[in-house]
């Protein structure tokens, strides 16, 4: 053969290989390792929890999950990337999306559609809030409470603008109508816990977990939990939309969820392969193991399920933060 | 004795002392890595310890967080590039030691100051918890205001030869800290539509543009001028010089144990504060920020004081004061423990078991210390030709590496050109970095002060810790005054 000759099949070789290794990719994914983008800075949360289900599902995969943390601008930073990612990548990344995705959608501007843009895998964890109130606080039951919010001065605290705890206050002000509630906003649940603690504020939704500890020893009292059904971890506690239909809250619920999204170019083989192996997590002992220390419990929605909450979220949301003039 | 027995089983393990040790050397190298912070250290170090026994999981991270707090001071001194925030006061007279060549003393002393005064939060952990986490609770928004309003007078301290440059410098931090989303109503301030200025420009390339950069620039434009340190060659710390800083030392672990107990305020402002108040009661005041060794002392006592302190809210209130303390908070929790006066009350003996490692890792750090001296001080010995492309290599993957992002690379050649314009024409770069940490402190707390009271300013004197800040600040300013009227006479 001539060596020019060698060198065209060569050049060929190089530029076709690739493509047919793609489309090889397809057919037995995941043919390489998968990177979980995490929103957060390393530690918090979010980043605890996902380092922890991709520990899991790699074994499920039987490829490495590496976790790739990603910062900024409420999660919108890594949400964008995500948007952009290439065909040839979209298999393989994959997002620890959660309520910053549907809050930011309206504090934010995004250089994405935040739901034609992605493919909703699993809604893994849900953190429920809780309704919380400092031990020494005059209000006993969650009756009380609402009764006079909706006259008396009262402040709430929050570990930052746009985090679901801000949001659910918000929302709760909003449906029960009560014009002198406060929001003072902190940084992290570090500096708000001792503002409540002390009784610098009236009360918080906070997470659950983060309050466990300090409702258990006494230091804070919970009201109400804001999810849908009871916590296992506090049965005895009313949920806010059962215990204030009479004020409109009859559909009030709000969690931290943390689900896994990818992005739309993502091929069905993929998605249907992931969403089998997610679910496989999410039935193992391990996991299960691993919730309640979390004070969390398993995501339910799936695919569209999964879709049609997070546009949910993003309408109640945009409104709310229409009414409230946040962010202009 | 059934208790006592019961806790050395629980502490007296291999794999205990063992974990110490490593966690104590991860922390050292990662810290005097600039970029690679003990945070970062700590979140990677998280997953591994699922595995282990809750005091194990615990005590690897705390010798990280530890070690990373003194792993700072390295390159600060060595190289000018402070490896972790906190470590950004210790550079104000380590480097100008490191470039007398006393290097070796400047390190010794740091490492003696970072052990002293992590004992000294150590043994306040363990006898003045109680105490200190109601002292924490005591503080809202309105004594933080204060407390800030005090820390923004070291600004006078750190100045260099003019306080109004000073002041000038610190308040272009405080307009550049000012970028990002209004912290209340979510507006967007100075982002210029830019995406990557919506939350706030990050601290860790400004801090490594604003100190690194400039020295490697000088290095370059003027590389005729005698650069040599001789590090090991010059003369190790003397026991005179240990006692003379020692007041000193003992001042800044008081300073670090009580910002450390209190969430939110951080290590960086605790070295800082240190940093002022040993220059005010020095007799060598004139030397402060060309090399005097007991602001090393000051700086390294502050920040390392608070890694012990910081685990007061976290055991006994279960909140975490920063974002080192809230990762162990998670490991914690993955092992079923929930931090809080309940774990006084079930897992007594668990408690103790941690005291006791968190007292073995003071020794650890020292020993670790020790070696570490004895090699990293042997950059100093690197032709600096071979050394800045080198820590140029660093502080570009450091920058990258805080959030993954190239926009970061980008503010830390901005802010290395600000440095650098500050060197030249006299502005010292510590006032615009306490502009820039504590002015949206002072936003945050004033605003949120005014939040809780209803716009009623009377909260801002709601309580005897409010008095005590403010006749603090007072003193502090009429001090400084007293002391130009006192300048002005001398001339």
């Amino acid at each position: 053969m001539k060596p020019l000759m060698k060198m065209l099949m060569a050049a060929g070789a190089a530029v076709f290989l690739p493509l047919m290794g793609t489309s090889a990719q397809a057919a037995d994914w995941p043919a390489k390792n998968v990177t979980l983008v995490v929103p957060y800075a390393a530690g918090g949360t979010t980043d605890i929890l996902s380092r922890r289900v991709a520990d899991l599902l790699g074994t499920e995969l039987g490829v490495t999950v590496i976790v790739e943390n990603r910062p900024g601008a409420g999660t919108t930073v890594a949400t964008a990337q995500l948007a952009r990612v290439s065909k040839r990548d979209a298999d393989y990344r994959v997002l620890m999306s959660s309520p910053g995705h549907t809050v930011g959608a309206s504090l934010y501007p995004l250089s994405y559609d935040p739901v034609k843009d992605f493919r909703f895998i699993q809604n893994v964890i849900d953190i429920p809030n809780v309704l919380v109130v400092p031990a020494k606080s005059k209000y006993q039951t969650f009756e009380e409470f609402v009764a006079a919010a909706k006259t008396e001065a009262t402040s709430y605290s929050s570990p930052g603008i746009g985090s679901s705890i801000h949001m659910s206050g918000e929302l709760f002000k909003s449906k029960i109508g009560a014009p002198n509630m406060t929001h003072v906003p902190f940084r992290g649940s570090g500096e708000a816990l001792p503002a409540l603690l002390a009784g610098d504020v009236d009360f918080s939704f906070e997470n659950l977990p983060t309050v466990y500890p300090m409702i258990k020893s006494g230091q804070l009292r919970v009201l109400a939990v804001t999810t849908n059904e009871p916590s296992p971890f506090l049965p005895e506690v009313p949920t806010v939309k059962a215990a204030g239909v009479a004020h409109g809250l009859g559909d009030f619920a709000t969690s931290a969820w943390f689900g896994l999204i990818g992005s739309a170019s993502m091929s069905d083989e993929a998605y249907g392969k992931l969403q089998v192996a997610v679910n496989n997590v999410m039935q193992s002992q391990a996991f299960n193991d691993f919730l309640p220390q979390l004070g969390a419990i398993a995501g339910k929605e799936s695919g569209d399920a999964f879709k049609a909450m997070v546009e949910r979220d993003i309408n109640q949301w945009a409104a709310l933060v229409e009414a409230t003039g946040l962010g202009e | 004795m059934d208790q006592i027995l019961e806790v050395l089983s629980l502490f007296l393990s291999v794999e205990n002392i063992l974990m110490i040790a490593l966690g104590v050397v991860i922390g050292v190298v990662i810290g005097a890595i600039p970029g690679l912070t003990a945070t970062m250290a700590v979140a990677l170090a998280l997953p591994f310890t699922f595995g282990m026994e809750p005091v194990t999981a615990i005590l690897l991270l705390v010798g990280i967080y530890k070690g990373g707090m003194y792993g700072g001071s390295i390159t600060a001194i060595l190289i000018r590039t402070p490896g972790s925030p906190a470590s950004a006061s210790t550079l104000l007279d380590g480097y100008p030691m490191a470039q007398k060549g006393e290097a070796k003393k400047a390190l010794s002393m740091a490492l003696y100051a970072s052990c002293i005064a992590d004992f000294i939060s150590n043994l306040s952990l363990i006898f003045l918890a109680g105490f200190l986490a109601q002292l924490a609770l005591s503080f809202g928004p309105p004594e933080y205001f204060w407390l800030i309003c005090f820390s923004l007078t070291i600004i006078i301290s750190v100045s260099g030869d003019s306080v109004m440059k000073g002041l000038v410098a610190a308040a272009l931090g405080v307009i550049l800290a000012l970028v990002g989303m209004d912290p209340v109503y979510g507006t967007e301030r100075l982002t210029f539509d830019n995406f990557n200025l919506m939350d706030r420009i990050n601290f860790i390339p400004l801090l490594i543009g604003l100190f690194a950069i400039p020295e490697i620039l000088e290095f370059y434009l003027s590389r005729a001028r005698e650069h040599i340190q001789t590090a090991v060659a010059g003369a190790d710390m003397t026991w005179q010089e240990l006692k003379r800083s020692m007041r000193t030392i003992i001042r800044g672990s008081f300073i670090g144990v009580i910002i450390g107990a209190i969430p939110g305020t951080g290590a960086t402002a605790a070295s800082f504060i240190s940093y002022s108040e040993a220059r005010r009661n020095s007799p060598n005041r004139e030397n402060f920020g060309k090399g005097e060794i007991e602001g090393v002392a000051a700086a390294e006592s502050g920040n390392n004081a608070v890694a012990g302190a910081t685990m007061i809210p976290l055991l006994s209130l279960g909140i975490p004061g920063d974002v080192i303390t809230a990762i162990i908070l998670g490991a914690f929790m993955i092992h079923g423990l929930t931090p809080g006066p309940i774990l006084f009350q079930e897992n007594m003996n668990l408690i103790y078991a941690l005291f006791c490692g968190i007292m073995l890792s003071s020794v650890v750090l020292f020993g670790t210390g020790k070696l570490a001296i004895r090699y990293f001080s042997r950059i100093a010995d690197v032709p600096k030709q071979i050394l800045f492309p080198i820590v140029l290599m660093f502080c570009i993957y450091g920058a990258y590496a805080v959030n993954n992002s190239t926009f970061d690379i980008a503010v830390m050649l901005v802010f290395g050109l600000v440095g650098f314009i500050f060197n030249r024409t006299g502005f010292a770069a510590a006032p615009f970095l306490i502009g820039f940490i504590l002015g949206p402190m002072l936003e945050d707390n004033f605003r949120r002060s005014l939040l809780i009271s209803n716009h009623s300013f009377d909260v801002f004197v709601r309580s005897p810790i409010d008095w005590f800040f403010i006749a603090l600040t007072l003193l502090s300013l009429g001090f400084a005054l007293h002391r130009y009227i006192q300048s002005l006479r001398n001339n």
